[in-house]
């Protein structure tokens, strides 16, 4: 980068606010995907959207690639620097702007975590819904990047969802208004492409939110099934009977035993658990926690136990959500896939992935939300072995094919960023990939906006893909992956 | 000669029924396959003909004129269900399946889209995403954009493009079937819909309010709002003041809302009841033919507003409108208005709406007020100039029905 750029970059920002040195800009060389590591020249923390545009601007004329990052949770790479680029950091906008509780409407910068966005509406009975599993650290803006998820995805939606407004940052610097507080703005839904666009079609600085009210009742149950089979297909019946749960929850047994160590959830012990949560109003939702029961045990549940106040079900859900660091204690490494199948797959799917995990002689741990086929193999390796490495990630490559096989994605929350690219030919021909490029090239046509994410590219696809390694967060206990 | 070019035999010349948007057309072709599609939209750019896309015909006066639109591309012969797992509550339609011919099937597994639009009756698939039209159950399940879990769909240049997929959670690539609902035909021509269904609910109870003044209206609606129930459905109506609130789920649980309802709106005001089925049968008919239904041409406006400008869009409506459906938990509203409404009506109806941080547009609009069916558009607006880009990367020789969208898109 010439240094006419760098002035310009720190001319655009409160003093102090552009990091070039080694040491400074080190830290965020990698998101959670921390196999994946390049060194940006510059790192700039803007505090309005003014700063952001004045970034943009620079990088635009001057011909240098920027990428946008959170809270740098995100599993796919997808804030991965480009070497020599620029790291334009949101997290110093974490200012919540506006709260409209009778619009049920939430304007946030993008650096406000997602949780925060709960935290300022519960007092009015308000809360926001997608709850991906690091919510107490990761930032709306990567939520919206990434369209997450989260547990509750099932009934209430994924972030695209509930994402009504945004202002956002062109790829020339320009600032465009997207949506707004009041539905259906005339015009295409750049809003909703621009959702889950991993970053690629500009820098959201602004972020309305839709909020829901509380539902009256929340009730769980789990129930023990000698195999996943089983339980796979209690939860198509459940689904089969009318029943929207909140969520529905399955561990395996390796995943099983890993948490009860961890945590002590006091699960029973068995093949498969499943857990189903149902809300609404507290008669409907009651309807529905029996019907569930009863599905569970005529579908041969060994037990079925509802949780009989708000600390049983914290506990349950408590098991669910330690899972993944838990399976540190089995493994001394795991790789974390993220595919989906159709739900009527998932026996057949769960059967596949334990045939290739026997003759690849590892292990495979399988904790996923059963309500939407969203699986989350754990492929179990020894670092230290030489090879093994490596055969971890080709296992979860098969396991992939077996959901593409299957009618289901390469990625149901987790993103394509660099760590998918080149298994985007697998779901999409290339005409596909050539109209999403188009889309591309109409919001970035000189491919500075995080270039070489989501879309494969040869010089990516050359490449060997890292592993994964337990992220700082992980380590402090602040997130989990799943 | 013409027929040869386009590739297709099944090519007929226009009627007077076929007019887009009041343009006429020279010729209306129906292709069979996705192929076909492609094969008259190559021939369509060869020729340098426009072309404007149909589904079941019912929403041909949405959108501005055309600048140009020789043929029509019908995609009535793409009416087959490609797919349907009923464990998966996911099926893919033809966009040329009319939405009761998809219900009627989906019913048989006791399942259904859970998208009500004006002419139900005939309103295709394919249509229904490319206009956004949806209707009462928005309360609960949201437009297309919340069902709508993949497309296929060709570009104006034959090229076959698909986003999505057939399960509810994906994230892999972008999301371009966002962009094609409401979009009016502009940037691709759909194919077949992947779509997430629902359960047909097992009980389906209907609360009617009547009389209600504006304010009465926003009061009755806010003690919705903070009780404990989860309409699938609700509309007030105008004239007349009526709020029709429709609660579905399991027999004990939509009793208990049934209650919910009256205890919650019963200090505002004791003209309310539950209905019995037949009463609510046709009271939701009603709603939704009351606006678009008979020979009328009169012009129909989509407006909307803050959910909490309720009270002022109930207030605002009623003088002005023949008749009008309002959503009120989105604080939207389909009006059809008198015959003689003037450019100035539409224009001082959209400032009204601006002040409140809404809009308004006109999904009839005949000729006299073809200049207003969209809100105008700043020069330096961003987000349009992001729409054009995105209009030129599709469609680069504006083949698909140019100037039918915002700013003449």
């Amino acid at each position: 980068m010439h240094a006419p750029t760098l002035r310009r970059l720190a001319a655009a920002l409160d003093p102090g606010a552009l990091l070039t040195a080694q040491e400074d800009v080190r830290p965020y060389e990698c998101d959670a995907l921390t196999g994946h590591r390049a060194l940006p020249e510059a790192v700039a923390l803007p505090a309005s959207t003014d700063q952001v545009a004045a970034l943009v601007r620079t990088c635009h004329a001057d011909g240098v690639p920027f990428v946008a990052r959170g809270a740098g949770t995100g599993l796919s790479g997808g804030a991965l620097p480009v070497a020599g680029g620029v790291v334009i950091s949101l997290a110093r906008m974490t200012r919540v702007l506006d709260v409209d509780v009778i619009n049920a409407r939430v304007v946030v910068q993008p650096g406000v975590a997602n949780a925060a966005v709960t935290a300022a509406v519960a007092e009015h009975g308000l809360y926001y819904a997608p709850d991906p599993s690091s919510q107490a650290v990761c930032s709306i803006g990567g939520n919206v990047a990434e369209n997450s998820g989260g547990a509750h995805c099932l009934k209430h939606g994924f972030t695209v969802h509930h994402v009504v407004g945004a202002v956002m940052v062109c790829a020339d610097g320009r600032v465009a208004r997207l949506g707004g507080a009041v539905w259906d703005t005339p015009g295409y839904d750049l809003l909703g492409a621009v959702v889950g666009s991993e970053g690629t079609l500009g820098i959201v600085t602004e972020v309305t939110l839709r909020v829901l009210r509380r539902p009256q009742a929340v009730r769980m149950l789990l129930a023990a099934f000698s195999s996943i089979e089983a339980a796979a297909e209690a939860v198509s019946a459940i689904v089969a009977a009318g029943v929207l749960p909140a969520a529905v929850e399955m561990m395996d047994r390796l995943t099983r035993e890993a948490s009860e160590q961890a945590v002590h959830a006091g699960y029973p012990d068995c093949e498969a658990l499943l857990l189903v949560e149902v809300d609404g109003p507290t008669d409907e939702c009651l309807a529905q926690l029996d019907a569930c029961r009863a599905i569970c045990v005529d579908n041969g549940a060994a037990e079925v136990r509802v949780a009989v106040d708000e600390a049983e079900r914290a506990l349950m859900w408590k098991g669910r959500r330690a899972a993944f660091a838990a399976m540190g204690r089995v493994s001394p490494a795991y790789y974390v896939q993220d595919g989906v199948v159709p739900r009527t797959r998932l026996p057949e799917v769960l059967r596949g992935i334990g045939e290739l995990a026997r003759e690849y002689g590892m292990r495979v741990g399988n904790v996923f939300h059963a309500g939407d086929g969203n699986l989350h193999p754990l492929v179990c390796y020894d670092a230290s072995v030489a090879g093994e490495a490596p055969r971890a990630l080709e296992l979860a490559g098969r396991i992939l094919d077996l959901c593409i096989a299957a009618g289901g994605s390469i990625t149901g929350e987790h993103g394509v960023g660099v760590d998918k690219a080149c298994s985007m030919p697998k779901m999409f021909d290339g005409a596909a990939l050539t109209v999403m490029d188009r889309v591309r090239a109409a919001f970035d046509p000189n491919r500075l906006c995080n270039p070489g994410k989501l879309l494969p590219t040869p010089r990516l696809c050359g490449e060997v893909p890292g592993f994964h390694r337990v992220h700082p967060l992980e380590a402090a206990g602040l997130a989990e992956r799943w | 000669m013409v027929i040869t070019d386009l590739g297709v035999a099944d090519v007929r010349d226009a009627g007077a029924l076929d007019a887009v948007a009041g343009v006429m057309p020279a010729l209306v072709a129906s292709p069979g396959d996705e192929a076909e599609v492609a094969e008259v939209l190559r021939g369509a750019e060869r020729l340098g003909y426009a072309v404007a896309v149909r589904g079941g015909g019912t929403k041909l006066s949405w959108g501005a004129p055309p600048r140009r639109c020789e043929l029509v591309l019908s995609t009535a012969r793409l009416d087959a269900l490609v797919e349907h797992e009923p464990g998966d509550l996911v099926c893919v339609a033809g966009a040329g399946m009319r939405l009761r011919t998809l219900q009627g099937m989906l019913a048989a597994h006791g399942q259904r889209l859970a998208l009500d639009p004006p002419h139900g009756v005939d309103a295709t698939i394919g249509g229904i995403v490319a206009a956004n039209a949806s209707g009462p159950l928005r309360t609960r399940y949201g437009t297309a954009r919340d069902l709508v879990l993949g497309a296929r769909f060709v570009l104006a240049d034959g090229t076959v493009g698909y986003s999505g997929g057939k399960v509810v959670k994906n994230v892999a690539g972008y999301d371009v079937a966002k962009l094609l609902i409401g979009s009016l035909g502009t940037l691709a021509v759909l194919t077949q819909v992947s779509l997430r269904l629902h359960p047909l609910p097992a009980c389906a109870r209907t609360v009617a309010w009547q009389d209600l003044a504006p304010a009465q209206l926003d009061a009755v609606w806010r003690a919705i709002e903070q009780a404990p129930v989860e309409p699938s459905a609700a509309v007030s109506l105008s004239p007349g003041g009526a709020l029709l609130v429709r609660i579905e789920g399991t027999l004990s649980g939509a009793g208990a809302q049934v209650e919910s309802l009256l205890a919650a709106t019963r200090d505002i005001t004791s003209l309310v009841r539950a209905l019995d089925d037949a009463e609510a049968a046709k009271a939701w008919t009603y709603a939704e033919t009351c606006v678009w239904g008979g020979e009328t041409v009169d012009p129909v406006a989509y407006v909307a507003v803050p959910r909490s400008a309720l009270a002022a869009l109930a207030e605002r409506l009623a003088p002005l409108s023949r008749v009008a459906v309002v959503l009120p938990s989105t604080g939207t509203a389909e009006v059809r208005l008198p015959a003689t409404t003037t450019v100035e009506d539409v224009l001082a109806l959209r400032a009204w709406a601006a002040r409140h941080g809404g809009h308004v547009t006109l999904r009839r609009a005949g000729a006299a007020l073809a200049s207003v069916v969209w809100p105008g558009v700043a020069d330096d607006d961003a987000a349009v100039e992001l729409m054009r880009s995105l209009k030129r990367a599709l469609d680069p020789h504006g083949t698909l029905a140019p100037g039918r969208h915002l700013g003449g898109i």
